[in-house]
């Protein structure tokens, strides 16, 4: 098998770096994420890192991502600029769960008769270079979503070795298009692949979605909201979570149009022009936070919204925890 | 720390059944060692969920704003530092002392099971301290307002690091202390986690979710994520219990509660020496939430 020796990859990033923008985990002021590679001394590899804190959804929806310029002169608007931004990229290491993410976002932008231009910009031409996720940690749950950890489907897939070089597979046309270009720095070896070691975290979600549609008033939400204090960092740090606001920059007569990420955990959310709030109380967000994961979701496009990375659990600061909400919502007990 | 579980379910039970309250602020057990959490029992049948271990570091008192328009009476389970966020709480009109049964935890300084999370995760590599680093600095472990209380009271270490950090920043040159906070606060992602969990931030619409005006953009850049923190840190000014957990939900590791014990710190060399959350006197009512003919003008 061919073989990427890790004393090489620094190398192999920066060819990659010359005709595109490479994603690749690092470490950037002690917060790990997917950032753009552009050999910057600052920035660490973070390879060694099961995942990274900030999801790689970054690359094809930028917290902050500019659409259009315009200036106006009285009665008439011209648009100066529309800046979708077309070009190759790359992301490295990307693991099952947030593949599987980016599954969910192309049926978000890209399906159901509904193309999204910026998001195809920056999809269409994105290679991806996954790693398959020998040892998962304890708040892994991909497997259970229906993730395939040790073989997703990508463009190249590439193995963490034991002495941490990588053994590397194209899968794709476009995958050998890249490998040719770091043909060099390759070896050719026999490897053994590691053994997989089991995920801990079981969620079966037979019936879930099925179950959802019959407890929209159910009172179990008042409880399980309780904890909650409706800030977004799950909807922020989720991998599949694609919810965004568009906004609009005014200085005189020249502004900017721009999408930024938005939370259905805010209250301004569904804030109406009006006043009206069908979502006032956290109870409401916070049942729509997992109706669209496991439910509504699926019934548009046959997918949980979730993909089993953890980062909410990990990161939820009042220990709200997704399987938790799943477990309890088997164990209500519906009126026939 | 066992027999303060069995203390606070036999008080839930008791207050739930005699109709004192109609629900209990304490918490409860996740699915890991260390996933302890917030929860809020209604139920009598569900009292046993009920816990008190070394990982209840949330300050609990930012979830009253829940029950602010209700009449009913909530108990809750409360450390020092959710003490003095009750009291703030209280001053601050979200809920009267007469709705709340308060059950004080003498703390001994709690783990962050966030921290923990992290540590187990994977995802990042920094260890768990044992006890949270602003636990070990506390200053007001013992409750000093409550209806009853559980657990022997804590002695107090007495600490000189309240502005430490902040006299560091103080020395820096303007253009480096800029470029300090610039770093930092660029990191900013905008979750609110820190307003959420501020017991300051109480307000019913707060200026950062309107949106005509809208006060402050939403983009993700520098000079938007400075005015939210420099907004959110002036208006809790005077007002911050200093209970350092908008620092400890950060998701990006924002040192935030630099902001806040400089602005503290010049609350007090403004109007003198002053704490907030630590009585209920009306004296005691913050610097900047009242009027003395003799507070400072020098900008008049």
């Amino acid at each position: 098998m061919k073989v990427l020796p890790l004393d090489k990859l620094r190398e192999a990033l920066n060819i990659m770096a010359n005709d595109a923008e490479v994603y690749v985990p690092m470490l950037r002021d002690d917060i790990s994420g997917y950032f753009q590679w552009a050999d910057n001394p600052a920035d660490e590899l973070a390879l060694d890192l099961l995942n990274t804190y900030l999801s790689p959804k970054n690359v094809v929806i930028p917290q902050t991502e500019p659409m259009y310029k315009f200036k106006t002169s009285k009665q008439d608007v011209e648009i100066t600029e529309v800046q979708v931004r077309e070009g190759a990229r790359i992301i490295f290491g990307i693991k099952a769960c947030d593949l599987k993410a980016l599954e969910n976002l192309d049926m978000a932008f890209l399906t159901m008769g509904f193309e999204d231009e910026y998001y195809k910009a920056r999809r269409q031409d994105l290679t991806i270079i996954a790693q398959a996720c020998y040892k998962p940690g304890p708040a892994c749950f991909c497997e259970g979503m229906g993730a395939d950890r040790i073989n997703p489907a990508a463009d190249v897939l590439i193995h963490e070795l034991e002495n941490q070089d990588y053994a590397w597979e194209a899968k794709t046309s476009r995958g050998e298009e890249l490998t040719a270009k770091i043909a060099a720095l390759m070896e050719e070896r026999d490897v053994t692949l590691p053994q997989a070691e089991p995920q801990s975290r079981k969620v079966d979600m037979t019936g879930v979605s099925e179950k959802l549609a019959e407890m929209f008033e159910h009172p179990v939400w008042d409880d399980l909201s309780s904890r909650c204090m409706n800030c977004g960092i799950c909807t922020y740090v989720c991998p599949s979570c694609y919810c965004f606001d568009i906004q609009v920059s005014n200085r005189g007569e020249a502004g900017n149009r721009f999408r930024c990420w938005d939370s259905c955990m805010y209250r301004e959310y569904t804030m109406m022009a009006g006043g009206h709030n069908p979502r006032d109380y956290k109870k409401e967000r916070y049942r729509n936070r997992f109706l669209h994961k496991l439910q509504f979701f699926n019934e548009r496009y046959g997918a949980n919204l979730c993909t089993g990375c953890g980062r909410c659990v990990i990161l939820c600061p009042n220990g709200v925890n997704i399987i938790e909400v799943i477990e309890k919502v088997k164990e209500v007990k519906l009126d026939a | 720390m066992n027999d303060f579980t069995n203390k606070a379910r036999e008080i839930a039970k008791r207050l739930l059944a005699d109709g004192t309250v109609s629900v209990v602020l304490g918490w409860e057990k996740g699915d890991e060692p260390y996933a302890s959490a917030p929860t809020a029992i209604t139920e009598l049948a569900e009292v046993d969920r009920l816990i008190i271990d070394e990982y209840c570091i949330h300050e609990i008192a930012a979830l009253l704003t829940d029950y602010r328009d209700g009449t009913d009476k909530v108990a809750i389970f409360a450390k020092g530092c959710d003490v003095r966020g009750i009291i703030r709480m209280i001053q601050d009109r979200v809920i009267p002392r007469e709705r709340l049964h308060i059950i004080g935890i003498n703390c001994p300084g709690m783990k962050d099971p966030n921290e923990y999370a992290r540590a187990a995760s994977g995802f990042g590599k920094a260890p768990a301290a044992e006890i949270a680093a602003k636990c070990q600095v506390c200053q007001n472990p013992n409750p000093f307002i409550y209806d009853e209380i559980i657990g022997d009271l804590q002695k107090v270490e007495p600490s000189n690091e309240r502005f430490a950090s902040v006299e560091e920043i103080e020395k820096m040159t303007p253009d480096e202390r800029y470029n300090f906070f610039a770093q930092e606060l660029s990191k900013c992602i905008r979750c609110y986690a820190c307003r959420n969990a501020c017991v300051a931030c109480n307000c019913r619409t707060c200026i950062f979710d309107e949106s005509k005006p809208q006060w402050v953009g939403r983009s993700t850049d520098t000079v938007n994520n400075m005015l939210y923190h420099i907004i959110r840190a002036t208006h809790v000014a005077g007002r911050c219990v200093e209970c350092g957990e908008c620092e400890r939900v950060c998701p990006v590791g924002i040192p935030l509660m630099l902001l806040n014990r400089k602005l503290v710190k010049d609350v007090d060399e403004l109007f003198g020496p002053y704490q907030a959350g630590l009585s209920l006197e009306d004296d005691a009512i913050p610097p900047l939430s009242r009027y003395r003919v003799d507070d400072p003008d020098e900008f008049m």
